[in-house]
């Protein structure tokens, strides 16, 4: 004999809990992960700009442009970093990492741009661009794309991997709710058995219901049923069939 | 949990940054050089004089570093045979960069650190021999020298670098110098430049750019390559760059598989200019390249000018060139066999392994300057020791605390009949 309407609806309750929750972390961890990691490349980018272009100084005035290329192209190597360039105060450019050849959208964008910008070019993709100015612009600019494809990509895995944590969280909470509930629900549906069972029989015929030993054993609030159960069958009823329980209405309840 | 990923994302940043910053501690400590005279100098106890050369052995550049020590070795096993400079044999550390900048400083550490060399010796490359400089000056307590390197790039002739380094061989300033005013005074007023993306096609790219500025002109176009491309890699958006700047002439700053790959690509799609090659690009390579397999074999190489720092290796008249040769032939050295895992078919004869030649020539006579046994501290005093020179190339070299470079001169070639002969008449370069 089961417990159904009862525990379905608890069950119901549970996923819809649970799928609260994972849906309201999962969102607030996307916004999160992709604001704050969005926001720590872009200072990264621009402090490794400021790097280069402090360490450039020298190296400009003295006009040493193939220590000034090796110097960007070691650079290079930090992942993320898909291009380097240097222009002068003219806005020429010195040095830059860019094979086969300067793209037309940045020969033709503001050399002096200060200001981070995103950029979109072709064959290469998306990326943002963050400046730093070489002594304070005057020897010329520093700057620096950042692959966004690759940043996307990252801020992807980092999401997905946080998602993934929660759904097995999810699937975990829901197989124990459920474990949890059964470990009510057994009890239950014995303690409904039992009652259904001494229901059955005529109130002289009750005491003679065998009950369940580990019902009547039971500790808690389950146990203290079986066993008020079974001292009313051993109880001699008032005379009157006004109080006896209804043995029809007992069956349709189980 | 965010937080850690963005430390996973920067952690390479994270190391890199540490890396730099160590060794920029390293290069700003700035100790005065303080070598304690008469110390015995390693590398050169005994009966020996061990030289540490981080070269590009393998990969696409392979021939350049190959055919340096071959030229080399050719000189200095016949000073071996002949027991030696004063006595002690030169011996050659080598180890393989592949012509790229992290192996070589990683090469160079073991040479300076581990194995204890007495000097760097014939180095190939700028990219790689610019990474190694600051290692120079951070062990500049040891007074370890780069002898002879096989790059005309700027950093090793100049501040803060130039006193760590000697150069044999003139300039990529001078060689591009050379090539825009020929160009220029033959009315090829458009110049583009087609060079690798490192510091050696930027040190090339500067002195094209330097020389038109003086002449009131700028670079006409420019395209890059990355390093180590293979022949056998298309150059097409190159040259199509290239080609919508309308250039009168093309100089190219790049290693001879990539170059070889550029005019084959240029002449096909009819940019039909004169392409000009630097010294470092390793000429016999690159019109083999050029010429293998084709029914003829000019249909590239007569659009060539290549900028040479030793004299033609074809001329006899030429004492240092008859000497190479014979030396060459006699010795005939060959690469260890650990560089070779594809075979190598050495050139009987090339400007490079003449200019190896010319450097293992230079460097014995420095150790001959030596009363006694070679020190560390004493190099500086023997190579200034070295005036008016003659090493048998028709040009006298001299050293001296503000000349760091030993040769000024710089050869033009063309292609004939496969060989390369001087250019006589820049007015008869094909138009």
């Amino acid at each position: 004999m089961k417990v159904h309407k009862l525990f379905q609806r608890m069950r119901f309750g549970i996923f819809a809990l649970f799928g609260l929750i994972v849906l309201s972390t999962s969102l607030l961890c996307i916004r999160t992960v992709d604001t704050e990691l969005s926001a720590e490349y872009a200072a990264n980018s621009q402090s490794i700009a400021k790097t280069i272009a402090d360490a450039s100084v020298d190296i400009l005035l003295n006009r040493n442009l193939a220590t000034l290329q090796s110097l960007i192209d070691q650079f290079l190597e930090v992942q993320g970093i898909r291009y380097i360039y240097i222009t002068d105060e003219t806005g020429e450019f010195l040095a830059h990492t860019f094979v086969p050849g300067i793209p037309e959208a940045i020969l033709e964008s503001d050399p002096f741009q200060a200001e981070p910008v995103e950029r979109s070019l072709p064959g290469m993709g998306d990326f943002l661009e963050v400046s730093s100015p070489i002594l304070a612009g005057v020897a010329g600019t520093v700057h620096l794309g950042m692959d966004l494809d690759l940043v996307a990509l990252k801020i992807q895995r980092a999401i997905g991997q946080q998602v993934y944590l929660i759904s097995i969280l999810l699937v975990v909470g829901i197989l124990a709710s459920i474990w949890l509930v059964n470990l009510v629900a057994r009890p239950l549906a014995a303690l409904l058995a039992y009652a259904v069972e001494t229901a059955r029989h005529p109130p002289e015929e009750r005491a003679l219901v065998v009950a369940n030993e580990k019902l009547l054993e039971r500790d808690d609030e389950v146990g203290q049923l079986a066993r008020l159960i079974l001292y009313m069958s051993r109880t001699r009823p008032p005379s009157g069939p006004e109080a006896l329980p209804d043995p029809g209405a007992a069956r349709s309840a189980a | 949990m965010h937080s850690s990923c963005a430390a996973a994302l920067l952690a390479p940043w994270a190391r890199w940054a540490g890396a730099a910053l160590a060794a920029g501690a390293g290069v700003s400590s700035g100790a005065a050089r303080a070598a304690a005279p008469g110390r015995q100098a390693p590398g050169a106890a005994g009966g020996e004089i061990v030289l540490g050369t981080s070269a590009a052995f393998t990969g696409p550049s392979r021939g350049l570093g190959n055919e340096l020590y071959r030229g080399a070795m050719a000189y200095f096993r016949e000073v071996n045979d002949s027991g030696g400079v004063n006595g002690r044999r030169i011996a050659l550390k080598l180890y393989d960069d592949g012509y790229q900048p992290d192996p070589c400083v990683q090469n160079t550490l073991k040479l300076m650190l581990e194995d204890q060399v007495f000097l760097l010796f014939g180095y190939v490359g700028t990219p790689t021999v610019t990474r190694v400089l600051p290692m120079l000056k951070k062990f500049q307590e040891e007074r370890i020298y780069m002898f002879f390197p096989f790059t005309g790039a700027q950093p090793q002739r100049e501040p803060p670098y130039g006193d760590f380094a000697f150069n044999l061989r003139a300039s990529y300033r001078q060689e591009t110098a050379g090539l825009v005013e020929n160009f220029l005074a033959t009315g090829r007023r458009r110049i583009a430049v087609f060079y690798q993306a490192d510091a050696y096609g930027r040190s090339g790219w500067a002195g094209v750019r330097a020389t038109l500025e003086n002449h009131g002109e700028t670079i006409a176009g420019e395209a890059t390559y990355q390093r180590g491309s293979r022949f056998t890699g298309t150059m097409r958006a190159q040259v199509e760059i290239l080609q919508r700047a309308a250039p009168d002439a093309v100089i190219c700053v790049g290693a001879y598989a990539a170059c070889a790959a550029f005019a084959r690509d240029a002449i096909d799609l009819g940019l039909r200019v004169p392409i000009a090659n630097l010294s470092f690009v390793g000429s016999e390579n690159l019109v083999n390249l050029l010429s293998e397999g084709r029914d003829d074999p000019e249909t590239y190489t007569r659009w060539l000018v290549n900028s040479q720092v030793v004299p033609s290796y074809e001329d006899e008249s030429v004492p240092a060139v008859r000497e190479y040769r014979e030396l060459l032939a006699r010795h005939d050295p060959q690469i260890p066999e650990r560089f070779l895992d594809d075979p190598y078919n050495p050139l009987p004869q090339s400007f490079v392994s003449l200019e190896g030649f010319v450097n293992a020539k230079l460097m014995c006579e420095i150790f001959r300057r030596f009363d006694e046994e070679p020190t560390r501290a004493g190099l500086e005093e023997a190579v200034f020791s070295i005036r008016d020179f003659d090493l048998g190339i028709g040009e006298q070299v001299s050293f001296g605390p503000d000349r760091r470079q030993g040769l000024q001169r710089v050869y033009y070639t063309v292609v004939e009949d496969g060989r390369f002969v001087p250019l006589t008449d820049w007015n008869a370069l094909p138009a």
